[in-house]
């Protein structure tokens, strides 16, 4: 995070304003799509907008949460382990944007 | 200091001197809920990782999601959107220099607790099927 510091400030905040709106329409979506069975859930997720919106959820939410736990381990971690874990954080981050886009993209636009 | 010995300045912040304000448990929350909703959106790549690859695989998904601990994980997953949402969005007007006076923030602080309190009650009910 060393020098980056404006780049986050600004990558968080904006990040936060367009998944405001992506969080609201998820709020209305999330029970009835996650308690959905195999072919409701499928069906769900191959109709573009959802997919779209859901993707950005995903993603733009991947670089908010990697930002927003890198803050919490530089204020708490002052070890070597700071360097492990700011790695893994991004990891998580990247790793959940790889898999979700993939299954997203398979389900709605390959499937 | 220049003559080498310990500072006994009081340092800050104070470990032990503090009181309890719905400010500071509003900043110490929207930190928790964060932590939830990056588990909870790691938990939720592998329902669709499950929706992805196999009927087989989804189905170990879903029969956690309707299990009491998945029916916990959701509320709390809403919930903590909610929180993080709303309080969030007290951090965006800080960031324009507003909203700090000592009355509005306390009062914005109870807001978002009440109001996040209510709008997951309403989530849960209507997604179980409550106005159905």
């Amino acid at each position: 995070m060393s020098k980056k510091g404006t780049s986050s400030f600004i990558l968080q905040r904006a990040s936060a304003v367009v998944l405001a709106p992506l969080s609201i329409w998820f709020l209305f979506e999330i029970v009835s799509a996650l308690t959905a069975d195999y072919a409701a859930a499928r069906a769900w997720l191959s109709a573009p907008l959802n997919a779209a919106l859901l993707g950005g959820f995903f993603i733009i939410g991947a670089l908010h949460m990697r930002i927003g736990l890198a803050e919490i381990i530089v204020d708490y971690v002052h070890s070597w382990a700071k360097d492990v874990l700011l790695f893994i954080n991004w990891l998580a981050a990247l790793g959940l944007i790889a898999v979700a886009g993939w299954s997203i993209y398979t389900i709605s636009f390959a499937g | 200091m220049a003559d080498g010995a310990a500072s006994k300045r009081p340092l800050s912040p104070h470990l032990q001197i503090w009181r309890f304000t719905v400010t500071l448990a509003a900043s110490i929350t929207h930190r928790g809920t964060g932590v939830v909703l990056y588990g909870g959106l790691l938990l939720m790549a592998l329902w669709v990782i499950g929706l992805a690859l196999s009927p087989e695989l989804f189905a170990v998904v879903s029969a956690i999601i309707h299990s009491p601990l998945g029916f916990i994980l959701i509320v709390g997953f809403v919930w903590s959107l909610l929180f993080h949402l709303m309080n969030g969005l007290r951090h965006l007007y800080w960031d324009y220099g507003r909203g700090f006076a000592m009355k509005t923030a306390t009062m914005t602080a109870w807001l978002v607790y009440i109001a996040a309190t209510l709008a997951t009650a309403l989530i849960i009910w209507a997604g179980y099927g409550g106005g159905a």
